[in-house]
Order: structure tokens, then sequence, then C-alpha cells
């Protein structure tokens, strides 16, 4: 026992060394082990089941109340159910409703539905659904659409459903026409609490597709056609839903483990090459530097705009996104999107000397590299969420750092996990903090809900009572012209105010085998979500 | 136990590679800025470019120099290791000491506290930290440390304990040495090698911790680290960039791990009568 120990200890240090790169080698394959879910693409008799990669996986129960409130989540509900109108890549196309129709002097809608549509489980669909609808979400709110400005709704006949509304409001045909799913009345009734209706039954829809299996623990959907749909049987039998991770969605799509996905920019022309058909998305989503305006010396306009000189929005694109994204516009809506303001083309260009010049007239002055003020340096906070991948993260926050120290503003930098950043930014306890959101793609009604709502990606910047009142009067104009002078002066003051820096458009790409022809949906699916899977390119 | 450690180390082959590979990481540590024309922040404009002569291990994604990341690293990575190991190790001779010397009940609530301790998930506390406190180098070193003690604190008091009635103490007070005497003259010198151990052991696990929590992303944003280049190097595995870029701080810190146990077991070897090949007698 003796003379082995030592060739013992020995051999327990190599294999205790070899563990060690082991270790190391297998946290590096991690996220690839266990996501490879090996789906078919065509199913034995010919028919087309189509899977679709996602990076995160579960977006709650595909139903109205359960699905979480982000695209992803809401393209899945939409395959179950249908709304009035639906969109394509043109515009307004019908769905439950054959025709609809305003009536200016009675302010109301009036739609013809159609008489061949059943429920999933066979029930028949009428007027009286419709109007069930709008009376449990004004009692329930729906996550997306309000309708508390439907004052009141009446069903004329079985196939008639006629709206009232209590003012003008310009997207009303986007939202409660066209996001606003339809709930069967015989299931929800009853149904107190519909966040807890967690059931398959809660997913009785009218839309092309039912549900087949959900797991939230693996972040997978299957849905199965319903044969019976209104629009003619649906061409694809089967939709997956598979969760892969970005590294190895490339991977996937070439081993015909999946049809589409949402792939990595840098793959977007290699994959191109080898076949396969790619979808660059609109500007929807945005990356903000969110400030805390309430505090001294933010609460300075002229310190804002300071700011917003003294950050290369340009070099954030190039070298934090690899140029695969645009410089934002300091009026939040991107260049590439019907309602904005050419005049704001140039409006902050890269400029540290006059950012300097601007604090200096501020009664700063610097003392070294910083400047100071009442012998206080100039010191702010930057907070990033850090740890899940997200957009917008440690890179930019290290480059922004070194831009305002350039100029003079010292920045203490801190990574926090992404639901603390947010609920502190809700508490206005930062002084910067870079945070971004999606939707600008949708209609202009949003950017109330982007500049004077109150959750944590909303600047809540209610000091300027002009921008606030223009922002009111747009949701009630319906004609556009009118409404995008109204939208302009909102981006003009916006950008003289910066309640929040706008800082980039990330550019998406979609990759996909061409088996059915994806597009993307003009305003993005429902009120505005910009992926490229609308149900109707899985019907006809 | 009165061992030249330094040279019964060094005769082991295990131990001089270890002190080898230990005392090379920290001469590139130290010597980083004459290594590398770069410092680990600069933006050189050029993104995921392959090794070259300019870029020995190419850039990241955002242009920097992966080499230079890698010198700068190993700063930290040292820096964290053997800070918190020093810190740790006075914790567990102060805790671990007093304990067996005083013993009652002092000794009794004490080593309850060191069993509640160690079973605290050190991850968990690490993370909810780093959301309430900024993160820093010395917070770090300081938490790590905190979480390192508890097992030092039982092998002190276990030696401790033995020393104290060990024949040659046992003499040494019978012929009239006081509390401070045998504290000075046989307590302490003779803790050294014990204590060496426990640096070593605690330096490695220390380094790992660093590696890890900066892997989470929840240290200071702003310190170059092996483990938050892994982390960074991971979600651009679909390019061929993980050669260059993902490689190099996974054998870094694999390399920083082995040479400290290789030092550990060659230590242990010294120290362990039973793990001895020969005992080398004065005089040899």
């Amino acid at each position: 026992m003796l003379i082995t120990a030592a060739p013992w200890t020995r051999l327990r240090t190599c294999i205790f060394a070899i563990f060690v790169v082991l270790l190391l080698l297998a946290g590096c394959g991690r996220e690839q082990a266990g996501e490879k879910t090996a789906t078919g693409t065509a199913a034995g008799n010919g028919e087309l089941l189509y899977t679709v990669a996602d990076a995160t996986g579960d977006w709650g129960l595909p139903a109205p109340y359960t699905h979480y409130a982000r695209g992803p989540g809401y393209i899945r509900m939409s395959l179950v159910f249908d709304t009035l109108v639906w969109k394509d890549s043109q515009g307004y196309i019908p769905a439950l409703a054959n025709s609809w129709e305003y009536n200016k002097n009675e302010n109301s809608y009036t739609f013809e539905l159609n008489n061949n549509v059943t429920w999933h489980d066979g029930e028949k669909f009428t007027a009286k659904d419709v109007v069930f609808t709008i009376d449990y979400t004004r009692a329930h709110p729906y996550q997306w659409v309000d309708t508390g400005i439907v004052k009141k709704v009446e069903a004329q006949g079985d196939y008639t459903v006629k709206m009232y509304l209590d003012k003008p409001y310009a997207p009303f045909l986007e939202y409660v026409g066209g996001t606003l799913p339809i709930l069967p009345e015989h299931i929800y009734k009853d149904v107190k609490s519909p966040e807890q209706f967690q059931t398959k039954e809660a997913c009785t829809g009218t839309g092309p597709f039912m549900l087949e299996d959900y797991n939230k623990a693996q972040g997978t959907y299957l849905f199965k056609r319903y044969d019976n749909y209104y629009q003619g049987k649906p061409r694809v039998a089967e939709i997956k839903f598979v969760k892969i991770g970005n590294e190895a969605v490339a991977a996937a799509l070439r081993q015909k483990q999946v049809n589409a996905a949402g792939v990595p920019p840098e793959l977007s022309g290699t994959l191109e090459k080898e076949g396969f058909k790619i979808l660059p998305g609109s500007h929807d989503w945005v990356a903000k530097l969110a400030i805390n305006h309430q505090k001294e010396p933010l609460s300075n306009k002229e310190f804002r705009q300071a700011l917003a000189y003294a950050i290369d929005r340009q070099a954030l694109v190039d070298t934090c996104l690899r140029g695969y994204g645009m410089p934002a516009s300091p009026g939040l809506i991107p260049p590439d999107n019907r309602w904005y303001n050419n005049k704001l083309n140039d409006a902050y260009p890269y400029d540290p000397a006059r950012a300097e010049e601007i604090i200096k007239k501020l009664g700063y002055e610097k003392k070294g590299d910083y400047f100071e003020k009442n012998g206080q340096p100039l010191q702010l906070e930057l907070l990033f969420g850090a740890g899940n991948g997200g957009n917008v993260g440690d890179r930019e926050g290290e480059l922004i750092k070194s831009q305002l120290e350039r100029v003079g503003i010292k920045i203490n930098l801190q990574g926090i996990e992404a639901k603390t950043l947010d609920s502190r930014v809700k508490d206005w306890k930062f002084d910067l903090a870079l945070s971004g959101h999606g939707g600008l793609g949708g209609d202009p009604a949003q950017m109330s809900k982007f500049i004077a709502g109150q959750d944590f990606n909303s600047a809540r910047y209610l000091k300027n009572q002009t921008m606030l009142e223009e922002l009111k009067k747009q949701i009630s104009l319906t004609d556009p012209v009118k409404r995008k002078e109204c939208l302009d002066k909102v981006q003009e003051l916006y950008a003289e105010e910066i309640p929040a820096l706008p800082l980039y458009y990330n550019t998406y790409y979609w990759a996909h085998d061409g088996q059915v022809n994806l597009y993307y949906t003009v305003r993005g699916v429902g009120l505005g979500v910009p992926i490229p899977l609308n149900k109707m390119s899985f019907v006809k | 136990m009165h061992i030249n450690i330094l040279k019964e180390v060094k005769s082991d082959y295990m131990g001089r590679t270890g002190l080898t590979i230990l005392l090379s990481l920290l001469a590139l540590a130290l010597l980083a800025p004459l290594l590398t024309h770069y410092r680990p922040e600069d933006y050189t404009g050029l993104i995921f470019q392959p090794p070259s002569a300019r870029h020995w291990l190419g850039t990241n994604d955002v242009g920097q120099d992966v080499w230079t990341q890698l010198l700068y690293g190993a700063r930290n990575s040292l820096l964290t290791g053997g800070g918190a190991a020093v810190l740790a190790v006075l914790f567990s001779l102060l805790t671990g000491g007093s304990a067996a010397l005083l013993g009652g009940m002092y000794d009794r609530v004490l080593m309850r506290l060191v069993d509640a301790m160690l079973v605290i998930p050190p991850v968990i506390v690490v993370i909810l930290t780093a959301a309430y406190l900024k993160p820093n180098l010395l917070l770090l070193i300081v938490i790590i440390s905190v979480f390192l003690w508890p097992a030092g604190a039982r092998m002190v008091r276990a030696q401790t304990l033995a020393l104290k009635e060990s024949m040659h103490v046992m003499a040494a007070r019978s012929f009239g040495g006081g509390r401070t005497y045998v504290l000075k003259r046989h307590l302490a010198p003779e803790m050294g090698p014990v204590l060496t151990a426990i640096i070593i052991q605690f330096a490695r696990r220390s380094v790992f911790m660093e590696a890890g929590v900066s892997f989470l992303g929840i240290s200071d944003p702003s310190l170059v680290s092996w483990g938050k280049m892994m982390q960074d190097a991971l979600q651009f595995t679909y390019l061929d960039v993980w050669k260059w870029w993902l490689l190099p701080p996974g054998f870094a810190l694999s390399l920083t791990i082995i040479g400290f146990t290789f030092t550990g077991t060659a230590l242990e070897t010294v120290m362990n009568p039973r793990l001895r090949k020969e005992v080398h007698h004065a005089g040899d």
C-alpha cells in the first residue's frame, strides 16, 4: 500500500488535469447538446411538414391570454386564432370578416363575417363570438389591444357586426381588426381568470392550425392543420417549432433539420450561396440609451444633446454590429419607415468638440481628462444587461464609455442581470442605461407608448406639452397626410428633447429553404411583429 | 516536519513542472506591456481577423487583439487567485488557529458556523452580491475568499490541535515555555508547510471561480478576463473564430489550474509521510 501510494497520487492528478480540460471543452459544447431534435421535412405520404428553429424556445401556451407579450409568442398564437382582418405583404386581406366598412358620420365599423367558419371543436362561429370577444376583453384586457375605445358593439343577424367608437381612432383596423384574436364564446364565457386557463381547450380557435403539442421545458410546439379551415385546407400539414441556438442554426438548416430560422447576419451571405433564400428584415428594433432625465445634469436638455453629439452611432454599428445595422435617427422612427421625417437626416452628427463646447457652456471646467463643476467631477453610471446574450450589452457599453470619456465625462460601466436592470430603470435608479425594444414597424400609435408610456421601455417624458398633444392628436387622425405632418413634428421635438437617445437599428436575417414562400408582412404581423412567419404563407 | 519545502518540491518532477508553468504565466502577465503593442481595450478597427504577424491570435468581434487580451487576462486571473488565496488563508489561520487554542464554547460555535458556510452555494451568492454592489476586482477577491476560508479553517484547526498535543510541544511546555513562546517557536514555523499547501489549493479554486463568475458576465465589465473572453467567443462558435479566440483562454485557464494542481500535489507528497518515495535525512 505504501509503495503504490505515490504513483496513485500522480495518476489521480493526471486524471484531474484531463478532467479539467474535458470540463472546459464540455462547457463549450454544452449549448449544442440536447438541442438537436432531428425532424423530417416531408412525411411519408408526401405531405409537407415545416420546422422552424427558435433560439429562445418557450413563448408560452399559444392562447390569447397565455402567450408571452413578445412577437414570437404572438406568431404562435396567430396560427391557432384568427382575427377579423389580416395582412399580407401588400395590405389588408379578409379573414373572419369578408368585408368591412367605415361609416364616418356614425364613427362606426361594420364587418360582414364569413358564414362557413367553424371552431376547432366543430362549433359554428357567429357574430355572437365577436361581440363576446369585445365585451370579454374589456373586462379582461388582452395584452396587446385596448378594446376600451369601442363604445358599443352589436350583432346584426348571425354574420354582421357593428362597432361604434368613442372618437376617431386611426389604428382601429390594425389593432381591433387585425390584432385582436377572436375568442370562442362557448369556451371562454365561464372562464374567470383567462391567464390561469392553461389547458389545451384554451387553444380552441378558428385559425388554420390546431395545437397538437406544446412542451414548455423543451420549448417546442407542434401544430397540425385544421382540415375544415374556412379559407381552404392548409397546404402545410404540420408546423413545428424547435429550440436551436444561434451557433447551431446554420448546421441545422444544412442538415435539413429545419426549414426556416433567424440566422446570424455573418452567415447570411454563405447560406445564400448554398441556395437558401435570405430575408433581411426592416429596421423595427431600436437600441436606445435610456437617460434619467429627472436627475441633474441629465435633466438639462442641452446636456442630453451634448451626449448625442458625443456618441458615434455609426461606429457602434460598425464595431458592435459588425456593420449589420443602421445608425438610429434621433427622432426614433427609422429612415426606411414610411412615417420617417427626412429633416432629421443629418441630425446630431458625431462631433465630440461640439459636445465639449456645450458642456463648457453649462458651467463645467475641464481639469485633466474630465470635466468638473464646483470641485465635483462629471461622473455618470452606465448600466447594461449582462449575461443573457441580449441585444445591447457590454460591447456597446465599453464603446460608449470610451467615446464619452474622450469628451470628458467619466463613466462607471456596470453590467447587471437583465431583469434587475429593467426594474432599476423603472424606479429611476440609474443615470444612463442601455436597452431597446421592437415595434417600430407597427402603427405609429405606439409612439405614445415609447415616449409617454409607463413601462421601463418608455422614455416616460412628460415635460414637452406640445409633443404630448401632437402624440395624442395623431392617433385620431385617419387622413395619412395629416397624420404624417403630426408625426414629423413629434420626431423633431423628440430629437430636440432627447428623452432617450436612439442608437441603432439591428438588421435581422431569416433564411429558409424555399418550400414555403415566406415573406415579411406589411407593417409587421398583427400590430407590428417583424418576423416573416405569416400564417397565410402556410395556407395557400 | 522541519522540511525545506522549496527544495523538496523542486526535486519532484511534478512539482518542477507545476512551478515552471506558474512562473512562466507570472512572467507573461508581468511583461504583458512588452509583449504586445496594443492595450486590451483598443479597437483596431479590424474585426474577426485571423492570426497574422500583427495580431498573433487574430482579433475578436469588436476588433480587439486577442493575444493582448490573453496576456492582460493572465494578470487578473493570477491577481484574483493570489489575492483571494492569501486573504482566505489569513481568515483560516485566525479562525482555525484561535478555535484550536481557545477551545470550549468558542470552538464549538465557530466550527458549526464553518459547517454552515460550507453548504452555501458560492455562485448564487456571488450573483446576488453582484446585482446589488458594483462588482470590481477587490470585491471579487473578498467574496471568493469568504467562500474559501471555512475549508481552510478546519485544516488549520486540526493541524494546530495535533501540534498542541505533540511531544516536543509538550516538552517545551513542561520546561516552562509560555503560550506565546510555544506559539512563536513551535506552532507558527510548523504551520508553514500546511499553510503553503492551503494557499496553493485556494489559489487554484479562486482562479477557477473568477473565470466562472466572469463567464457568467457578473464581474467588472472593464476587467479583461479569460472567463469573459470565453463567454464572448462562445456567441460566435458558428464562425471559425473560436479556434484562435475560444481555445487560447481555455488552454491558458487549464494550464494555470494544472500548474497549481501539480505544485499542490508535489507539496502534499512532501508533507504527507505516507506519500513520500524516499526520505531525505539530514546529512544524506
